[in-house]
């Protein structure tokens, strides 16, 4: 067989996994948008815009882009700070930071659904806190919820927000380390002038996968308050499932979807950019 | 000093969880409300793991094989499909080729929600809807940006004097890919396949939709949700459930930490 041809075969598979399973489904989320779709009828009435419109107005979307953007805010922020700040504090070779290592990172190994019933457990109204501590409405007060469903989020990924940093942490030059010290800069001042500069890259990694993460919050809401009380605490990625299945608008539910997509997209690359900036800037 | 006064309740509040499943796992409803965190010697006992081990509605035990069983087939399945797909496009010269490379990688921005829905019909188009079959090749999907990602980079990093003697004797692509450069792969294939394995092993929305619960075949994360439910306050299964569904993912763990933490350092910060 000649090697051209043998290249396109190698190719093939991947390449047809890819148009059916991700390539046509969007497609077909971006048909089913402009319809009105219930999943039951045999054909779906084209729309227009009208579900695009409804996203505008309807109550429950406004309140879970708020939830959603509370948790991806916050959340970034704390996955972050708490990822740099331990790395900073774990970055020497001993068994005790190895052990610390594990000790952060193994949420992530549990996965979201198991971590959320645990935390469940714990801060559910006849939960552990609740029993053993002081009764607060973790899960059942709106506000308090979905700063719960926030907490338990970084909890559980800023693991490997440590892990990337470490990685991040071994790229700084140890020479440049000692020049500094032996200029007589203090710690916070060898931090700003050594290590955050050769971070940058690690910093812009960081951010946009716990960002593109963070916007797809739904195992753990699932299991800690199931979108309750009311709906109050409903992320995006929990609205399009439930509108999809639960109330039959897969129209009304393609159209979330796609408006997810182009927001998680528009801001992996809004960041990327405005970071690519914000390296150069610390290069020069 | 100051380290160790920081590094202390950040520990106690990641260990702390740990604990309370462990302990909470052998005490009766009674012991878990009113003393969470104790621990009542004479009153401890194993009923409850067994409970959970033996629940007459479904296995855990059966949706540890299935789901170990379903890592290994994405795993095999991801290999065959996009480390000669890798091969081609690292060794590409054209603009398609990358232009291919940044279509893949563009999957890893796409939401699982997203797609899951209009995944359904495009299987039941197929008559692969509640299918194993359905189920590995769409779950395979999703693993290819990352494999690609890898493999591209790795592959890019060996010299392209060994594909050229593998020509002069005669080799095609094909062989040269599965003979010469495969072997050399093993950092990123074990990366590939750590990465891969926890995502098969934690994802919930896909097989709680693809396989439903009309398939009666469970993952680990779909059984324990059958479990539980979102409304069980009973503790007794509650916890034992969860121990059970964890001690052998936190041993494989324990084994391939090194791997793991390297797995996932590679993937995010190279290219």
């Amino acid at each position: 067989m000649r090697s051209s041809a043998q290249r396109a075969l190698m190719l093939g598979p991947a390449l047809v996994l890819l148009a059916v399973f991700m390539l046509v489904p969007i497609a077909i989320a971006g048909y089913l948008s402009f319809t009105d779709w219930d999943g039951l009828t045999p054909n779906p009435n084209p729309v227009g815009w009208a579900n695009y419109q409804r996203l505008l107005s309807d109550v429950d979307v406004r309140n879970a882009a708020v939830v959603t953007l509370v948790i991806t805010v916050v959340g970034t922020i704390g996955c972050n700070a708490a990822g740099l700040g331990l790395a900073l504090l774990l970055n020497r070779r001993n068994r005790f930071t190895s052990l610390l290592r594990a000790v952060v990172f193994y949420p992530y190994v549990v996965g979201p659904i198991i971590i959320g019933f645990l935390w469940s457990a714990i801060l559910g109204a006849d939960g552990v806190i609740a029993n053993a501590v002081i009764p607060v409405p973790f899960l059942s007060d709106p506000v308090w919820a979905v700063g719960s469903i926030t907490f338990v989020v970084v909890w559980s990924q800023f693991g490997v927000n440590v892990v990337l940093y470490l990685a991040g942490l071994q790229t700084v030059p140890p020479s440049l380390l000692e020049a500094a010290t032996v200029d007589g800069a203090g710690r916070w001042q060898t931090f700003r002038a050594v290590t955050w500069p050769v971070l940058a890259p690690s910093v812009t990694v960081n951010i946009v996968l716990v960002l593109v993460g963070l916007l797809r919050v739904y195992e753990i809401v699932l299991a800690l308050t199931g979108g309750g009380p009311a709906g109050r605490t409903s992320t995006f990625a929990f609205l399009i499932l439930s509108s999809s299945f639960r109330s039959n608008q897969l129209g009304y539910g393609a159209a979330q979807a796609i408006t997810l997509m182009v927001v998680i997209g528009a801001l992996a690359l809004g960041v990327t950019a405005l970071r690519q900036r914000a390296e150069k800037a610390v290069a020069a | 000093m100051i380290r160790r006064l920081i590094l202390l309740p950040v520990v106690i509040l990641m260990v702390v969880p740990a604990y309370l499943l462990v302990v909470n796992s052998f005490k009766s409803q009674q012991d878990i409300t009113q003393e969470p965190f104790g621990i009542p010697l004479p009153r401890l006992s194993v009923d409850y793991l067994l409970g959970a081990l033996n629940s007459p509605d479904f296995s855990l035990v059966k949706a540890y094989i299935v789901t170990a069983l379903f890592a290994v087939g994405v795993n095999v399945l991801s290999l065959l499909v996009s480390g000669p797909a890798a091969y081609v496009i690292a060794r590409g010269t054209r603009i398609g080729h990358r232009a291919l490379l940044v279509l893949f990688l563009v999957g890893m921005f796409i939401p699982s929600q997203v797609l899951v829905i209009p995944v359904i019909y495009v299987l039941k188009t197929l008559g692969l809807m509640g299918t194993v079959p359905g189920f590995l090749l769409f779950e395979t999907t999703l693993t290819l940006p990352i494999s690609m990602f890898l493999y591209v980079s790795y592959i890019k990093t060996l010299p392209r004097e060994l594909d050229e003697a593998a020509r002069m004797d005669g080799a095609g692509p094909f062989t040269t890919f599965w003979r010469i450069i495969f072997p050399l792969m093993k950092p990123a294939v074990v990366t590939a396949i750590v990465l891969h394995t926890i995502g098969v092993w934690t994802d919930f929305v896909n097989p709680q939709i693809i396989l439903g619960p009309a398939s009666s075949l469970y993952t680990v994360t779909t059984s324990v949700y059958a479990a539980i439910g979102k409304y069980s306050t009973d503790f007794t299964v509650v916890y034992p459930n969860l121990l059970v569904a964890v001690v052998p993912v936190l041993a494989f763990f324990v084994f391939l930490q090194r791997n793991i933490v390297s797995g996932l350092t590679t993937g995010a910060t190279k290219g």
